[in-house]
């Protein structure tokens, strides 16, 4: 079996892999690689949680590791690009309010001020171990910088990604600060969300932006005029 | 006064300026092979330097004093960069006077000749060139400080022989920051040597060229001394690429069978490093000017996460 100590490094190279994989998904264009960086950020977070789990000895957390491995490594990955060769639809050009530039930037300043606020907030895990306190202000950062994906970018197939990003983030902060039960059901529902948003963006179109999307379903009277007026 | 560092100091002008044409050869290879063509022979880069140092010079009319010094400043002024970063042997005592800051206005100063060269010839693809490589440096230069910045940081010190023996006490691989920080070094490599996201070093097309546009108009002897002195400066970037990631080698205690031996390495590990530059390049298609932006932005963030992640653990 590993060393507490490789693990706790092999643990700390995983939170910037998970970092480095979240700039990526901020400033990809090409559509294909979008959906393999988001695989492969599903990825560490497996190798994350089956390390945690060696460290405290929790089977749980193995559960959750083969969860992800199944639903996020393989399955939506594999999912989207089936439905990506239907639709011909390669690149993703369009960024509104950011640039992928200042997307970063702004991304910096958002590590950063998650890291002051946790500073406040949970000071006691941070003098008691702070290779956890990393994770969570890494956990919490990636869920805003999904959340920059998603307002950044236009197509809505990126806008899912940028969803997904946002849940690994939720499960990332879970894994950390061990509050299992009830974190890990949250992250259930946040799944369920996701795979509604998907299966409907998927049937409708998914090589359209929101508001083409609005229209087509007004075209097949799937959103009435007066609820969007109401 | 002793003589060690005098032979250090040597000792590493020799080897920088022997290896470097080498490297660029293997790049040059390895592109070539990936688009299925034969590529040079491995020491063409020593030919080309030599056939180049027997033509004759030519100048133009309205070359001034700049284009006749230029080419030996700019060789001169990475010698003497050269003389900051150990390459195979850290010496007790140090060989110059300097540190990391020393080095980047060095670097900058040689970026600041070769726009003066460019323009100095009165041709219109030079004085694009220079346009072109000063509007870049203006936004290189941050993400440059900021990831020298980093490397001080980790460190924790300025001085870069300082740099290299603190990355000779951790175990390879196995710290975050310094991966990060590779990254971001690995990307000011490409920037700063003018490879393929960036600028094409192999094109003569008047779009797309920036630094073989500056050097249009210079010939003979002069284009040699500034073909080594871009392959001293590549060797110069990737020497503090290998010896903060992957430093196991590099001789500390003075030996002969020591010396000889971390020579060796050091030419495998820059073999290998030349070879993933030269895959990098092959796989990624040249950037439009405005993106280019993008790419130090990159660094820019992973620098400033080295920061971070060194202030977090």
């Amino acid at each position: 079996m590993i060393t507490n100590e490789v693990a706790v490094s092999l643990l700390r190279i995983c939170l910037i892999l998970v970092l480095i994989s979240a700039a990526c998904l901020l400033s990809t264009r090409n559509l294909s690689s979008l959906v393999r960086t988001y695989a492969l950020q599903s990825l560490i977070l497996v190798a994350i949680a089956l390390l945690i789990g060696v460290l405290e000895q929790k089977s749980i957390l193995i559960f959750i590791a083969i969860l992800t491995l199944a639903s996020k490594v393989i399955g939506i990955p594999w999912f989207i690009r089936i439905i990506q060769q239907r639709i011909r639809i390669q690149q993703d050009l369009h960024f509104h309010y950011l640039q992928p530039a200042s997307a970063l930037m702004v991304s910096i300043l958002l590590i950063l001020l998650v890291y002051l606020c946790f500073l406040q907030v949970l000071h006691d895990l941070f003098t008691r171990n702070s290779l956890f306190f990393l994770g969570s202000v890494i956990g919490v950062s990636l869920m805003l910088m999904g959340l920059i994906a998603i307002f950044s970018r236009q197509l809505a197939i990126t806008k899912v990604i940028g969803y997904l990003s946002m849940e690994n983030g939720v499960l990332l902060f879970g894994l950390f600060v061990t509050e299992l039960p009830f974190i890990t059901e949250f992250v259930i529902m946040v799944d369920l969300i996701i795979l509604v948003l998907l299966t409907t963006i998927l049937t409708v179109g998914m090589d359209s932006s929101i508001d083409a999307y609005m229209n087509r379903l007004k075209e097949f009277h799937l959103w009435s005029e007066e609820e969007v007026n109401a | 006064m002793s003589i060690t560092p005098v032979l250090a100091g040597l000792l590493n002008l020799g080897v920088v300026l022997l290896i470097s044409p080498f490297y660029m050869t293997v790049v040059k290879k390895v592109k070539a092979r990936a688009q299925r063509r034969e590529g040079p022979p491995l020491l063409q880069g020593y030919y080309t330097i030599a056939k180049l140092f027997r033509k004759e010079v030519v100048y133009s009319d309205y070359a001034s004093f700049i284009s006749r010094i230029a080419p030996y400043a700019t060789l001169a002024i990475l010698l003497v960069a050269a003389l900051l970063v150990p390459v195979i042997w850290i010496p007790e005592i140090t060989v110059a006077e300097g540190n990391i800051i020393v080095f980047l206005y060095l670097l900058a100063f040689t970026r600041f000749l070769l726009a003066l060269l460019g323009l100095d010839a009165g041709s219109t693809f030079g004085g694009m060139g220079s346009s072109r490589e000063m509007s870049l440096s203006a936004v290189i230069e941050p993400t440059t400080v900021v990831v020298f910045a980093a490397m001080a940081y980790v460190a924790g010190t300025l001085a870069i022989p300082e740099m290299f023996r603190h990355a000779t006490t951790i175990i390879p691989g196995m710290s975050p920051t310094i991966l990060l920080l590779s990254v971001s070094l690995f990307i000011l490599i490409i920037v700063e040597t003018g490879r393929i996201p960036v600028d094409n070093p192999e094109t003569h097309l008047e779009l797309t060229m920036i630094h073989e546009g500056m050097l249009l108009d210079t010939s003979g002897r002069n284009l040699a001394l500034f073909e080594l002195s871009h392959a001293v400066k590549q060797t110069l970037l990737m020497t503090l690429l290998i010896n903060m990631l992957i430093p196991f080698g590099i001789v500390q205690e003075v030996s002969v069978l020591g010396l000889a031996l971390a020579t060796v390495l050091f030419l495998l590990k820059g073999t290998a490093l030349s070879i993933v530059i030269g895959i990098v390049e092959s796989s990624f298609a040249k950037m439009r000017f405005f993106r280019v932006p993008n790419l130090f932005m990159m660094a820019f963030f992973f620098s400033v996460l080295t920061i971070f992640s060194e202030v977090m653990l």
